[in-house]
This record gives structure tokens, sequence and C-alpha cells, in this order.
């Protein structure tokens, strides 16, 4: 074993040259490993974290399967009052509409939540860009997303007319311009609770309550408690929520993958034409090592061995480098006109999960090679075939 | 005691549809503590034979007997095994490990074959070749019969029981050449080293104990 790694390092220090541009090409593959990945656990962290804030509780009802709303809403609230360990909730509506301003309108999304119960549980109110947010007596103030008032070309104190689904029409006054970093963003308009029960004749009807825990923790034991005396059907975690909040990030996950997978490719190219080009040159003394007695699993060893090392420094570097970049752009984001801000998220499981799979990738590519090495037939080497 | 024996020892090449026969059935045995020599012409299976025999290559068919063992259908690690105990190889073309110190070229087997006194051995042995003021040198600064002088240092390194020796003065000029046999004869004398050599200079044959004649793949009477 020692003679294997003793003829491994001779042989390498003769090539160092060939070496360092490898050992660039794996420390650069890693740290963009890393930093794609950081980005890409950034801007789910920071989608998962707005959606929790301003869309979700903790425990979310849902109407069941045949109905479109919430029935006996004040007999929920009651007993939902009445449970140890919820500390608040808040019914919405949602309901589809139009919002006309001028001679101008677009397709709305409305929802109606009660200031005074939504604060309690989210903080979507306070996502506001100007203006005042909703308040909680305001009965003709609206919130509107920022895209559509950019569509619409309202300003705060405007009055914009809403034809609601069931033909009902409204004149509302802008109070503020909502801006979340959702999808909400594109064509949401925020009203009071009470405004959307009377336009749409829901008395006593809401179309999801988020409700608040004093332990988030516990909402998988609650889900069943709060299912069980409130009579209800389908109610989802907030774990439940996040989960579908991922998948929609599958794609997304998928180019980010694909890009590694371009980069890690470039990298362990790079190490397997090298030895490559290496061992072509060294057919005859591998001639020679065979010849006086060097097994072909040796022979393949040494070369793996090269690989390993390496790739252990290359991956060194570029955790430095991937650990420097990810931890700059962390504190040094991108602004994103949608998102407030883009940068990546660092964790240790980056640097964990990039150097294991570049090191595997690695010991693959020099696999061909070494392989090729150990199996150099002596006679042709040595004679110069 | 024989040490090499050899029974219709055969090999073939194909050469695109064409069969080259490079031994035809070759009998041999030489004995421990010979040197022998081999001759005869460009082509006549001489290499070919010290390739079977040094484990190097495997016979069409044939059998290669190793004091008395048969090693013809062995596997390649045990071929390996056996190259690094028993064999010494010489070849025409030096081949030292250029990245290697002369000193590093001689303990390299001895460290494959885990010895543990292998620093003290190499001097010695470089000592013997002539080269014991060397040790730090590169083969590629010192001269060709210099180079050769290591490479048999280096085949004596795991104390083999036979050094196979291909054209070792090939490419030396005369007074290197009389240097390296002169070496072997030293060896084979003071050590009892049994010695198989391929050469083309009847001189030298007929420095050896015997001449073994090749001529077409077969052993000339
Ligand atoms: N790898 C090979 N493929 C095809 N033919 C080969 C191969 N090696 C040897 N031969 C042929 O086998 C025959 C014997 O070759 P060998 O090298 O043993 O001759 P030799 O006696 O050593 O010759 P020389 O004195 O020139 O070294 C030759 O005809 C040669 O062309
Ligand atoms: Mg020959």
């Amino acid at each position: 074993m020692s003679s294997v790694f003793f003829y491994a390092r001779k042989d390498a220090k003769k090539n160092w040259k060939m070496f360092v541009f490898v050992i660039m090409a794996i420390a650069i593959s890693t740290a963009n490993i890393i930093i794609i990945n950081g980005f890409m656990d950034g801007l789910t962290d920071g989608f998962l974290e707005k959606t929790m804030d301003t869309s979700s509780g903790h425990i979310n009802i849902y109407p069941n399967e045949q109905d479109k709303y919430i029935e006996g809403l004040g007999i929920k609230e009651k007993k939902l009052d009445g449970l140890d360990g919820v500390v608040a909730y808040s019914p919405r509506i949602t309901a589809g509409g139009t919002l006309h301003y001028k001679e101008k309108f677009k397709t709305i999304k409305i929802l109606a939540l009660d200031p005074s119960k939504e604060n309690e549980v989210t903080i979507l109110l306070s996502k506001i860009d100007s203006g005042k947010t909703l308040a909680a007596n305001d009965r003709d103030g609206i919130l509107i997303s920022y895209r559509l008032a950019d569509d619409l070309k309202v300003k705060i104190g405007d009055e914009a007319t809403i034809v609601f689904e069931n033909g009902k029409i409204r004149v509302f006054k802008i109070r503020g311009i909502l801006h979340t970093g959702l999808a909400m963003d594109t064509n949401t308009i925020i009203i009071n609770f009470e405004d959307a029960s009377e336009q749409l004749n829901l008395f006593n009807k809401a179309s999801i309550i988020l409700v608040k825990l004093q332990d988030g923790t516990l909402s998988g034991q609650y889900k069943n408690k709060i299912s069980g005396e409130l009579g209800i059907q389908k109610i989802k975690e907030w774990e439940q929520e996040i989960e579908s909040v991922l998948s929609s990030f599958k794609t997304f996950r998928d180019i980010s993958n694909f890009m590694n997978a371009i980069g890690l490719f470039t990298g362990a190219v790079s190490v397997g034409i090298v030895l490559y080009i290496n061992i072509l040159h060294r057919r005859r003394q591998i001639g020679i090592l065979k010849a006086i007695g060097m097994k072909d699993s040796q022979v393949l060893f040494v070369y793996i061995l090269q690989a390993v090392f390496l790739g252990i420094i290359g991956i060194l570097i570029g955790d430095a480098l991937g650990y420097a970049g990810t931890k700059y752009l962390e504190a040094h984001p991108f602004p994103d006109p949608t998102l407030g801000s883009l940068g990546p998220r660092f964790h240790l499981s980056l640097i964990y999960d990039a150097s294991l799979v570049t090191m595997l990738i690695i010991i693959l590519a020099a696999a061909i090679p070494a392989l090729m090495a150990s199996r150099t037939n002596i006679i042709k080497a040595i004679w110069g075939e | 005691m024989e040490i090499i024996k050899t029974s219709n020892l055969k090999k073939s090449y194909m050469l695109g549809n064409v069969e080259v026969k490079a031994l035809n059935g070759v009998d041999t045995s030489i004995e421990q503590g010979e040197f022998v020599a081999i001759m005869g012409p460009s082509g006549c299976g001489k290499s070919t034979f010290l390739n079977l025999t040094g484990m190097l290559d495997t016979p069409t068919s044939g059998e290669i007997y190793l004091e008395g063992k048969d090693v013809t259908n062995m596997n390649s690690n045990m071929r390996a095994e056996y190259r690094l105990k028993y064999m010494g190889f010489v070849f025409q073309f030096f081949n030292l490990f250029n990245e290697l110190t002369v000193m590093e070229n001689v303990m390299f087997p001895m460290m494959l074959n885990k010895r543990s006194n292998y620093k003290e051995r190499a001097k010695e042995l470089l000592n013997l070749v002539g080269l014991g003021d060397r040790l730090n040198h590169l083969p590629s600064e010192l001269s060709g019969g210099q180079q050769q002088r290591v490479t048999i240092a280096r085949s004596l390194a795991n104390d083999p029981k036979i050094l196979l020796a291909d054209e070792p003065t090939g490419n030396l000029d005369t007074a290197s050449s009389i240097e390296i046999i002169e070496l072997f004869r030293k060896l084979n004398q003071e050590q009892g080293q049994t010695i198989v050599m391929v050469t083309h200079s009847p001189e030298i044959g007929g420095m050896t104990d015997r001449i073994i004649h090749f001529r077409d793949g077969t052993i000339e009477h």
C-alpha cells in the first residue's frame, strides 16, 4: 500500500502543472454547486417564509368536499374560542370579479378578511408598499396589489369599481398598495370581510379559516382535535401547505440540478481527460510497473488515488470559494422587483452535499482511465507499440 | 536443480488473418546457477521465449515449469507475485522510472514486496554495480551504461531466482557492454545467480556457460 502511495505521489509531482488546471476545474464546479443550491434554498426559503407569514395559519380549515364555503361560521368560531391552545383565527372569503377604473378593467381575485382577526394570525396587512393598510372598521377601502395598480394606473385615494362574481357592483376607495412577493401580487384586492359577505350574500360563511396555535409543532394533534370538535373534513397543517409550495419549485430545482450536472460533468471530464493523457504518456512506465510485479489492482489504485488527491484539494478550494460566495451574496443579495431581494441562504449541508457528490463523480470519472492503465499489456507497453 | 523447463512451448500472433508462429515448440531446460545465452537471427523468437519464461506473457500452448512447478496457467495476480519475488528483468531499452531517483528506483520493488530494510539494501546493490555515489540522481542524468547498471541493481532487489536480460547491451558502446557482462559474470560466479540473456554478440555469448541457438521459433541442435 505504501508503495502505491509512493508511486502515485511521485507520478503526480511530475504532472503538477496539468493537475493545477484540473484542481481549478473541480474547485469551480464545487463552488458552482454550492452557490446555485444556496440560491435555490434562499429562493424556496424566502417563498416559504412569505407564504407562511401572509397566507397560512398553523392549521387551515377548508370547506367540506361538496361545499364551496365553510358553513356555520359563527358556531365554529365559538368552538375555536373555547379551545385551549388556539391563540387566534382568521376567516377569509375568496371570490372572483373585475375591477374597473376609468375605461379600463381587469379580472381580479377578491380576498376578504377581518383586519382585526387577520392581524392576530398573519402579517399580510403589513405588506404595504404605499398608502395605509386596511382598517377594521373601514367599509369603503380596499388594498390593491401593486401590479394591478400599475396595470390600471390607479393611485392611492382613487375610486374604483368592483363587479363581484354574482354581478353586484360597488365603488371602493384605494387605501394602499399591496406587495407580498407572492403570486397574489398579480391581481388580488383585499376588502373587509363584512363587505364581501354583504355583496356576495354569504352570511355565516367563509372560504377558509386560518388558525394560529400557541405551539405550531402541535399542529398534528390540533388538526385531529379541531376536525373532531368542529365536524370538519378538510383541514391542513402548515407542513402540508409547505409541501405544496415546495412542489411548485420542482421545475426550478430540476433546472438548477441540470446546471449543477453540467458543472460537475465539466469537472469530471477534465479529471478523466488529464488522467487519460497522463496514462497515455506513461504507458511504458506502467508496463514496467507491471513487469516488476505490481498487481493490476495496485496500478488501478495509483490512479484512483491521484484522482482522490486532486478531488480533495479541488473540493476544499471549491468549498472555501462556495462558502465565501454564498456568504457574500447572502449579505449583499440582488435586488429583485418581485421578490424584494434575491440571495442565497447558507447552510452547512450545502458544502457536505456538493463535496460528496463531486468526489463521487470524480472517482467515477477516474475509474475509466485507471482501469485502462491497470489493463495495460506489458509486452506492448514495454516494446513501445 | 532444474530451475526453468519448457515443454513444447508455442506462441503465435495473428497479424490480420495471417498466423505468425513466433515460437513453434520449444523444449528447454536450464539449471539453477547457469549463465545461459540465447542467440539466433532476428525474429527467431528469442524475446518471445524470454517474455514467456518471465511470465510477462502467456503461451498459446505448451507448459512452463519453474523449479518444477507448472506456472503456465496462473492468473494475473499470481503472475505479478511471481515476477515480483522470483524474477529480475533487464531489457534492451532502459526501463527505469524517470520520475524516481536512482535510489528510489532500486528501492521500489522492495517496497512493493513489503521488505523492511530496503534503503540499506538499495545502497548495497548500487555499490555492487558501482553507482554508490549516484544515489540521488535522476535516470536522465546518467549515461546509458550507468542506467543499465541501475536496472540491474533494481532487478536484483528482491533476490530473484532468475535474472532475465533481453539484449542488455544492445544500446551500449563496447566499453559499457563489457562492464555489464563482467557484472553479470560476477553475479553468476560469486552469488550463483541464474541468468538467461539474449544477445546478438558472439563474444558476449562466448562469455556464458552455454548458448542456446534459436531458429524460426525452435531450438537448433
Ligand atoms: N506482438 C506481436 N504481434 C505480432 N507479431 C509479433 C509480435 N511480437 C513478435 N512478433 C513476431 O514474432 C516473431 C518473433 O519475435 P521476437 O521478438 O521474439 O524475435 P527476436 O528473436 O527477439 O528478434 P530480435 O532479435 O529482432 O529482437 C517475429 O516474427 C515477430 O515479428
Ligand atoms: Mg528480441
